[in-house]
């Protein structure tokens, strides 16, 4: 109970903090909001004096940060959010319209996802069920290659091929059914991938479980292993589908904008823009509150799915033990990845030729030429270096902060979900106000929400870890926590976790290009593959290959890290390990499985 | 070994359970149907059933409203578009005055003037009286902040007789007619400004379509007015959508869910049948601004050699792919008086020797092609000798600066005739030392009397020819580069007649617009 209430207490101090930290937002950044409002109205305005004092006296800035926000959480006591800075309508009505369009098509994304997902884990649950995965690897290239397209590429491939060209489904729009299809599959797609990959991850585990073994010995079917098998991982993947739930709400702005959608993500990027302070902060507000309701449901639903094992102790370990590695696919992803870039770093990635405009292409030009006749190989090769860099150091740093702060959910998980719930670019902002918009700014920006789905990973992991019956036997053996945490349980998190984190290592790369309008990242011309994929967006159609080459070497680096981290899986000592059944023998019949040595004392 | 997972499951009853539990969303079916946005969409297509005559045109418009359509900032431009008001005056293709509301007017000394008003009735039925105009006029100049129009001017509208308007300014006001043809000095009726401080336009203006339904910054539906002065519109009404993803503008047109789209990008003009794409020249000059008071340009000598050094031609061919014409002055082709009145470049520098100084660049990616308008000027900057760092930023994150004087170049796309419809405003406004958009942070004493005997003349031939005697100041100063003169692309499907393509981007649909 006294936990519960610090949790809720703790809930509330974060929520009351970011409302406050918006509140102040134009004051920390030193960013007039009337000015920021009067370019939202009209961006051709000359902001004289007069203008700006004109707005100022018509929003009541006059008395200062804490007034407008007193007034603000005052009126919001009595149910009214206030009026939108800019347009003076009511806040709350907008706010709420634009929060059922985005759940509605999260809804439907999740629907997409739940099939991605099934798809990615498809051949691991067929072996699975007919007990032959031992020895298999799960290949992952695909579901990696999927998980690491961005969402407003695939945006604007299925607009314009499905919508446009084939008309099949509307191109834009919010009427009906049929237009929450496309959308819905653009943020859908790689959100299952990621998901997918994750129970792909854990599958194997459970089906190494004794139980998958004496329910094959009893003769039942394969699918209900399966479906058990599932049932046994999804709830360590809850806590993140609760992220998913919160992220696509609040976070689809690309398909927002390319789908013509009026959702909450294009509301509160606008506001952040013009500091429209009361529907930025009704709107984060809501975010937050779904964030709080979607990690009660998950909460619920891994209770329901893992019933009183959880709190009996009385777990399995999910180890997935360890099969022989397949070094090719990683060195061969890294092969071409290498020689792509050595090629291109032998070119001009900076030398225009707005003669030579978006060419197909050629040998002189094996990637074709970008909007502005560049070398696109060469910039591919050059923005390698950068992007990878900048990448992989925020993914281990996110890594880090996230295994640490997932050690002590209690704390992090509030934490986790107040972040995820805070659009992207208000975080960016709201980072801009603490540190200054320094060269590092970017790299914090995005490395304060990337930690978030790592630490909810890992206590999600560690959850289920310590309800094992070998963590009970160690501890019923004398270790202490400090062995207890060394030897079981972070051995047992940090392989997922870092997994997890290599197949989010693409996506902190667009996160960071996607800053660039604020001034923060990398700037043009620079070639870094981000920047290289949003400025020759609006050329997709007719230069596919201008948006190809970036795509292909991100997906590539997304195939790479999965497919290497699974190489690095360290083979794990023989341990005394409670619990952890053996991999079944790739083809042994079910009933052969007593043939196994005794690794089950 | 327990089985907790396995043993309390029977197997043959699980899927029972399950599916009643998958259902059950399918009831929620007819609550989500709120979510989806009203108005618009697919449905639309022949409405020919009202009235008989005329379909309904659809129209995607770029900005959606962004004071819920109030008349005294940028929504009165959507509004004027539309067809939804008129002023007292409006803007003929030599961007002189011509009658709209009013059918003539007369200066009567140095301080007034006397607008006779045509015969017109307002949208909820009653009559354009003079008293009914200088009310809404009067609420004009109330407002807070006051309308751009209008900023820096006092004026004062008071009926005389039973057609005449007349304004009285406390200083004398060569250009009122000019001024009022500014959409955000059009004329609503007196029920419009009924509920405290807000201004509906909704069944209050005077043109030919009339707004019956504004649902936020997602779409709105307009009808035929019937009794609009000018005749009968052909249209029956217009369905007006507001997207504001270029790309998908150009994708509802190709999919035959619209009629006309505006500002279709330079980047997907080309996936736009060839009759589909209408171009025409805008005021809008995209120019590179020099910053001659501080930093590196502060020297007139490496001002000329930035000029020197930057190609300007394959701006318009190749960055706008031919929609924008080579910059010529600060006024474009679409000022069409301006070419052959143009003189020289006075005063101007001999070029300086550039040796490795720096210049930060910056530009702002609202307009997708000026980032890449700035990298080749950086490119060509960086051949001419100089180096250079380039800002890219949303427009709001950058102006401060640059108007700060932060930057040493900037590259500016700028409409050349402000809401005044004053060609000296912009002169005014920009390249004085009083100016308040002063990016180039030009201060010269010559430009400054030169602009100043501009706006003193009354004369409309004079006041261009001393308006082109200040440009000629301004671009040998060498502050202000222009670049490239842009084309404005407009979509507009194949059975569509009569869309009007106005330089001035202040209408789109008249009476005479039709599919």
């Amino acid at each position: 109970m006294r936990q519960r209430l610090a949790a809720l207490v703790w809930r509330v101090v974060l929520a009351g903090g970011l409302v406050c930290g918006i509140g102040l937002l134009p004051w920390l950044t030193h960013t007039d909001p009337a000015y920021t409002v009067l370019k939202a109205r009209s961006a051709e305005r000359a902001p004289t004096p007069e203008v700006l004092a004109g707005i100022r006296r018509q929003l009541g800035l006059d008395g200062g940060p804490l007034h407008v926000l007193g007034d603000w959480l005052g009126g919001l006591v009595r149910g009214d959010a206030g009026e939108s800075w800019i347009s003076g309508g009511d806040v709350l009505p907008g706010v709420l319209q634009a929060l059922g369009a985005s759940l509605l098509l999260m809804g439907v994304a999740l629907l997409v996802a739940a099939v991605t997902a099934g798809l990615v884990c498809a051949r691991t649950l067929r072996l699975g069920a007919r007990r032959r995965l031992g020895g298999r690897r799960a290949g992952g290239t695909a579901s990696a290659v999927l998980a690491s397209l961005p969402e407003f590429l695939v945006a604007s491939v299925l607009a314009t091929v499905v919508g446009v060209q084939l008309g099949w489904l509307p191109a834009l729009g919010w009427y009906g059914f049929q237009w929450t299809v496309l959308p819905a599959l653009a943020l859908g797609l790689p959100a299952g991938a990621v998901l997918g990959r994750l129970l792909d991850d854990l599958l194997p585990g459970a089906f190494g479980e004794p139980w998958a073994l004496a329910a094959a010995a009893r003769g039942l079917t394969g699918r209900s292993i399966a479906r058990q098998a599932v049932r046994r991982c999804v709830p360590a993947l809850l806590p993140n589908l609760g992220l998913f739930v919160v992220g696509l709400t609040g976070g689809a702005v690309a398909v927002e904008q390319v789908f013509d959608i009026p959702g909450l993500g294009r509301t509160t990027l606008q506001a952040a823009l013009a500091q429209d302070l009361p529907v930025l902060q009704a709107g984060t507000l809501a975010l937050v509150l779904l964030a709080v309701l979607a990690t009660a449901a998950t909460r619920l639903a891994a209770r329901l799915l893992t019933g009183p094992a959880l709190r009996d102790g009385a777990l399995s370990s999910l180890h997935r033990p360890a099969p022989p590695a397949r070094a090719l696919p990683p060195l061969l992803y890294a092969a071409v990845l290498g020689a792509v870039v050595a090629l291109g770093l032998t070119r001009d990635p900076l030398a225009l030729d707005t003669g030579q405009k978006l060419r197909a292409p050629t040998l002189a030009h094996p990637f074709g030429t970008d909007a502005l006749g560049r070398d696109l190989l060469a910039r591919v090769g050059h923005g390698a270096l950068d992007t990878l860099l900048m990448a992989a150091a925020i993914s281990a740093a996110a890594l880090l902060a996230g295994v640490l702060l997932g050690l002590v959910p209690r704390v992090s998980g509030p934490l986790v979900d107040t972040v995820n719930a805070v659009p992207p670019v208000l975080v960016a902002l709201l980072v801009t106000a603490v540190v200054g918009g320094g060269a590092a700014t970017p790299a914090l920006a995005v490395g304060a929400v990337a930690w978030a789905p790592l630490a909810t990973h890992t206590a999600a992991l560690l959850r289920q870890e310590r309800a094992t019956l070998h963590i009970t036997a160690t501890r019923g053996l004398g270790a202490g926590r400090r062995y207890l945490l060394r030897r079981e349980l972070l051995p047992a998190v940090l392989p997922p976790a870092l997994r997890h984190a290599l197949l989010r290592l693409p996506g902190v790369a667009l996160a960071l290009a996607s800053l660039g309008f604020l001034g923060l990242g990398a700037q043009p011309p620079s070639p870094e593959w981000g920047l290289l994929l949003a400025e020759n967006q609006p050329y997709a159609e007719r230069a596919p290959w201008a948006v190809l080459a970036p795509a292909a070497v991100l997906a590539l680096l997304g195939a790479l890290a999965v497919t290497a981290a699974g190489a690095l899986r360290p083979p794990r000592p023989t341990r005394t390990r409670v619990g952890v059944g053996r991999p079944a023998d790739g083809q042994a019949e079910p009933a052969g499985a007593h043939k196994e040595p005794a690794a089950v004392r | 070994m327990p089985f907790p997972l396995f043993s309390q499951i029977d197997p043959r009853t699980m899927p029972s359970h399950r599916r009643p539990r998958l259902l059950a969303p399918l009831l929620l079916i007819p609550l989500l149907s709120s979510c989806f946005a009203s108005g618009g969409g697919g449905d639309s297509g022949d409405d020919g059933g009202k009235g008989g005559d005329g379909s309904r045109l659809r129209v995607a418009l770029a900005f959606p409203p962004a004071e819920n359509l109030s008349p005294y900032g940028a929504d009165a431009t959507l509004l004027s578009r539309l067809g939804v008001t008129e002023g007292l005056t409006s803007l003929d293709a030599n961007g002189s005055a011509a009658p709209a509301l009013a059918e003539s007017w007369r200066r009567d000394g140095d301080k007034a003037w006397e607008f006779t008003l045509r015969d017109a009735v307002f949208q909820d039925g009653t009559a354009v009286t003079p008293a009914a105009v200088a009310a809404s006029l009067g609420k004009a100049t109330g407002a807070d902040p006051a309308p751009a129009a209008l900023e820096g001017v006092t004026l004062t509208a008071r009926g005389s007789g039973d057609r005449v308007v007349r304004i009285t300014t406390d200083e004398p006001d060569p250009v009122l007619p000019l001024r009022l043809s500014s959409p955000s000095l059009a004329v609503l009726s007196k029920d419009a400004y009924a509920k405290g401080g807000r201004v509906d336009p909704l069944g209050h203006a005077t043109g030919p379509f009339e707004l019956t339904e504004a649902n936020g910054a997602t779409s709105a539906s307009l009808d035929r007015f019937d009794d609009y002065w000018g005749g009968r519109a052909q249209a029956s009404g217009i369905d007006a959508r507001f997207i504001a993803d270029g790309t998908a503008r150009a994708n509802a047109l190709r999919t035959g869910e619209l009629d006309i789209a505006e500002a279709v990008p330079v980047a997907q003009a080309a996936s736009l049948d060839k009759e589909t794409r209408r171009d025409t020249a805008t005021t809008r000059t995209t120019s590179l601004l020099l910053n001659a008071s501080s930093g590196t340009f502060q020297d007139a000598g490496l001002r000329a050699a930035a000029r020197a050094g930057l190609d300007t031609s394959v701006f318009a061919k190749d960055v706008y792919e031919g929609y924008g014409d080579p910059g010529a002055g600060v006024y474009g082709p679409a000022v069409t008086w301006a070419e052959g009145k143009r003189t020289k470049p006075v005063g101007r520098a001999d070029a300086g020797k550039p040796d490795g100084e720096t210049v930060h660049l910056a530009t702002y990616d609202n307009r997708p092609e000026l980032p890449e308008v700035a990298q080749v000027v950086k490119q060509q900057l960086e051949k001419a000798g100089f180096k250079v760092k380039l800002t890219v930023r949303e427009y709001s994150r950058l102006e401060g600066d640059a108007l700060d004087g932060k930057f040493d170049a900037f590259v500016l796309a700028r409409n050349t005739l402000l809401d005044t419809g004053d060609p000296v405003a912009v002169l005014a406004s920009d390249y004085t030392c009083d100016g308040g958009y002063n990016i180039a942070q030009l201060c010269d004493e010559g430009v400054d009397r030169a602009v100043a005997d501009a706006e003193k003349t009354a004369d409309t031939a004079k006041r261009q020819d001393a308006a082109l005697a200040a440009e000629a100041r301004i671009l040998g100063s060498d502050a202000v580069l222009p670049l490239v003169h842009q084309r404005i692309i407009t979509g507009v499907a194949d059975s569509v007649q009569g869309v009007i393509l106005d330089p001035y981007e202040r209408t789109l649909v008249g009476t005479g617009t039709r599919r």
